[in-house]
């Protein structure tokens, strides 16, 4: 194991060591030899991108696959886990990135799920399953309450809900799956303090994730991987960020040369955008906004900051005719927009790529032809009936222009990389091109460089003219891509400032936090 | 769903432009209904000399016609995620339409074919509007309906048959045959001919599968989800009146208490033919295979000497069987 940076002095057995291992899919070597090393009490981040093995050996820690090779231990002791009960029964404990919760059932109901204190007759003990489940969390230093519906929570909570699952019975070793890849800031940082109290109890804890900058902030150390092998372990306080993007591209990557996309300081703006807006909103109001006013000008690319629940996302919605406004104006070109449904939006020339690409973005179970044709059927058809050829064509086309990696046109969505999937989202408003593009988290769960190709899409829908109105909880996205940025509070735009102006993250950050009102309402 | 694919094997499978005619010889769970299908018949052939027989499988196919044709359009419900019960009951319904108008209106063919079609439409439209306009779940809306429509055709004529005795509409709909080939076969062709071209080689085909697939991402895409909902159910309450032209045409007269139960059949044969009953799955072909499957299993328990009770309970467990195998 390559091991960069001294270590605090250490000695004993690891909780976990893997050492050499391997495993093939059929023609894939998945993992080509790799090693990791957890000890107790350590968040230890694991980073790579998609494919890098990263999901492989966390299968394989969880018992789903067998490994081909190689040696695990865990506390000195050979382990081999045929089942993930038997990964189980050994102290390890998984979070998925897809929580596993009855939201409609509280806290103490999911945590006891299968496992009910019950009167003889079957009947549940109400009372003690919440004492029980209160007990625990208590124990486990989780700030959650028993009695709350999950499905009410905020996502910080239910993730945190999720790890509390993990944790009943006797755990060793927690493995996170990105666990913050839908989180807001100050929700980040609850989950975080409930990580560190876990491993504050002697649990090691390996973090996956795509996130560089949550590797800095909850890490004691971290392990990269690329194509399944080993591409150092760093102690965390003693590397960078350029030296983790280097080690997970590869250093010959073109990443690096751009040097605005790994600090986080932007490019400078190239565009000269025209003075008329494409898109005004004047006063709009309903259900979530309350008199949201913004102009969005051809060119220009438009970043909306907040935290979530802010209204970010329903600005995007009221404008592509999924939320009716009930006062005020949305005008496009300045006509002003009486279109109440999505097929009526798109048809002046409206995009939206969603925020959540499994469930509004695509339709899994279909090719990847199918979903870039979804939205422009009546381009591909003659009086009703499809043509198959131009339809075959454009996909293709959207395919390499995109460089979606898949076999072919006719491959499943389900069956792409997260990365690919988001590119596939993108291509079904490629072309032709939007008047307006609006952007939903365009970059949630892609890994490093698939994101940087995703910008390369938005920076050329803007060059082509297209106005893009970008929602991000990814602050340094938002610096690096915008040329203003609006901070959105409570259904209103209470800022907005020009790109000499935006300063850091740090800045940005702070923008956001003093601009919220005084109360605070917490979960 | 829990079948996980194998992304290496999807792609070869599909390799350019004439995996359209593959997707329809194969669906998605290619072999195991052709299997099925063969199995029975050998079965049957070797258990019964009278089974294997031209004159027995126009028996089937004429047996299968009403079930066939609306499980076309139950093709298109079921794979927008919707499910129809009221079927039987339209069907019985929309035939007490047509030969009332052919006895009180006039006596011509294409009167009866407009009221029994119509009626049929105005059907599924209801059940289409009610469930997506004030979103009702498709299953009360057209148990609702399986009731009422029921309801009114025994009440119109209180509960008494209507005889129809234009020759045109029999030979049409009923006894008339081209080179040898039964009437309500040719039917039972053309509407699945029909399906196939809307289902696969449509723009509206296509919707439909967006909507069962992921409804959320159709309607961001701007597919009008309610419409083309809609459209499935007006498709298959319009194929239900088409099926009771057919049935009355061939006992000359319009009966009130028919097919009850038949939506069961109906069902039965979509997901028999592969449709997912969670939607974005299936196809037209599949459907019509799962009909002949049911179709020749009863055929076949009749020509063995099944006591009728067991027709049932055996029907039930290969079905379920069935289902549970092309799962895999």
């Amino acid at each position: 194991m390559i091991e960069q940076g001294s270590i605090a002095p250490f000695s004993g057995t690891p909780l976990l060591r893997v050492e050499g291992v391997r495993k093939r899919f059929g023609g894939v070597n998945a993992l080509r030899g790799v090693s990791l090393e957890v000890r107790s009490g350590e968040v230890h981040a694991l980073l790579g991108e998609n494919g890098a093995g990263k999901s492989t050996l966390i299968k394989i820690l969880s018992g789903v696959h067998v490994h081909d090779g190689g040696s695990i231990e865990i506390d000195g002791k050979p382990v081999s886990f045929s089942s993930p009960a038997r990964s189980r029964d050994a102290g390890v404990a998984v979070v998925y990135q897809d929580l596993s919760l009855v939201e409609s059932l509280s806290v103490a109901d999911n945590l006891l799920l299968g496992r009910e204190p019950k009167t003889r007759l079957g009947f549940l003990k109400k009372r003690q399953l919440v004492a029980q489940a209160e007990a625990f969390l208590k124990s486990q230093n989780i700030p959650l309450d028993a009695r709350a519906m999950v499905g009410s929570l905020p996502f910080a909570y239910r993730q945190m809900t999720e790890i509390a699952k993990a944790l009943m019975g006797d755990v060793r070793l927690l493995i996170l799956d990105e666990p913050t890849s839908a989180l807001t800031d100050d929700e980040e940082k609850i989950l975080f303090e409930a990580i560190r109290a876990v491993a504050a109890r002697g649990v090691g804890v390996i973090y996956v994730t795509h996130r560089l900058n949550e590797v800095f902030r909850i890490s004691n150390r971290v392990t990269v991987f690329r194509d399944g092998q080993n591409a150092g372990t760093f102690v965390t306080a003693q590397t960078n960020m350029r030296q983790l993007v280097g080690a997970i591209v590869g250093q010959d990557h073109a990443v690096l040369k751009a040097d605005g996309a790994v600090s986080g300081q932007g490019m400078t703006p190239s565009v000269v955008f025209s003075e008329k807006p494409v898109l005004e909103l004047k006063g709009v109001s309903n259900d979530r906004l309350d008199g949201a006013s913004l102009e969005l000008r051809a060119g220009e690319i438009h970043g909306l900051a907040g935290l979530i629940g802010s209204g970010r996302t329903e600005i995007l919605q009221t404008i592509f005719g999924l939320r009716p406004a009930q006062s005020g104006e949305v005008s496009l070109d300045g006509v002003s927009l009486k279109a109440t449904d999505p097929a009526a939006v798109i048809g002046l020339g409206i995009a939206l790529v969603p925020e959540d690409r499994h469930v509004q973005g695509l339709v899994l179970e279909h090719s990847i032809e199918r979903n870039l044709t979804l939205p422009r059927l009546p381009y591909f058809s003659r009086l009703g009936w499809l043509q198959r050829g131009p339809a075959s064509v454009h996909a293709n086309a959207a395919m390499r222009r995109l460089a979606v990696k898949a076999p072919s046109a006719l491959t499943l969505v389900k069956n792409l990389s997260g990365g690919n999937q988001q590119k596939v989202v993108f291509g079904k408003w490629n072309e032709p091109r939007p008047r307006v593009l609006l952007l939903d988290e365009p970059t949630v769960g892609v890994d490093v460089g698939a994101r940087e190709e995703i910008y390369g899409v938005i920076r050329a829908a803007a060059a082509a003219g297209s106005g893009v109105l970008l929602v991000s909880s990814d602050l340094s996205e938002l610096l690096q891509l915008c040329d203003r940025i609006s901070i959105v509070v409570d259904g209103r735009i209470t800022r907005t400032t020009m790109r000499p102006d935006f300063g850091s993250a740090e800045d940005l950050h702070h923008l956001i936090q003093i601009s919220q009102p005084s109360e605070e309402h917490a979960a | 769903m829990t079948d996980t694919q194998n992304p290496a094997k999807a792609a070869a499978s599909q390799p350019g432009g004439r995996s359209a005619l593959r997707y329809l010889l194969q669906g998605e769970r290619p072999y195991m209904l052709y299997v099925a299908f063969a199995i029975m018949l050998i079965v049957f052939s070797l258990a019964s000399p009278w089974f294997l027989s031209i004159d027995n499988f126009l028996n089937i196919g004429r047996q299968t016609t009403l079930v066939s044709i609306i499980a076309v359009g139950m093709t298109f419900v079921i794979i927008s995620r919707q499910i129809d019960l009221s079927v039987a009951s339209t069907l019985a319904l929309s035939g007490m339409s047509a030969s009332l108008a052919m006895a009180f209106v006039a006596n011509n063919w294409v009167v009866g074919a407009v009221a029994g079609l119509g009626t049929g439409a105005l059907i599924g439209l209801l059940n289409g509007v009610l469930t997506t306009r004030l979103e009702i779940p498709s299953f009360l809306v057209t148990l609702g309906t399986l009731s009422g429509a029921r309801g009114l055709a025994l009440m119109v004529t209180n509960t008494k048959p209507v005889i129809i005795t234009n020759e045109y509409y029999f030979a049409i709909f009923g006894e008339g045959s081209v080179l040898g080939i039964p009437a309500p076969i040719l039917w039972t062709l053309g509407v699945t001919i029909a399906g196939i071209l809307l289902l696969h080689y449509s723009v509206y085909g296509r919707r439909v599968y967006a909507a069962g697939g992921n409804p959320t991402a159709a309607l961001y895409s701007g597919v009008h989800i309610k419409q083309v909902t809609t459209l499935a159910f007006v498709l298959t309450g319009t194929l239900a009146g088409l099926a009771s032209l057919i049935l009355s045409a061939r006992s000359h007269a319009a009966r009130p208490d028919v097919v009850q139960g038949m939506e069961l059949d109906v069902i039965a044969s979509v997901i028999l033919g592969g449709c997912s009953l969670f939607g974005g799955r299936g196809f037209v072909l599949g459907t019509l295979l799962g009909s002949l499957i049911i179709g020749t299993l009863n055929n076949g328990l009749v020509l063995l000497g099944v006591s009728s009770s067991l027709q049932l309970v055996i029907k039930g467990a290969i079905i379920v069987a069935a289902v549970a195998f092309t799962r895999r």
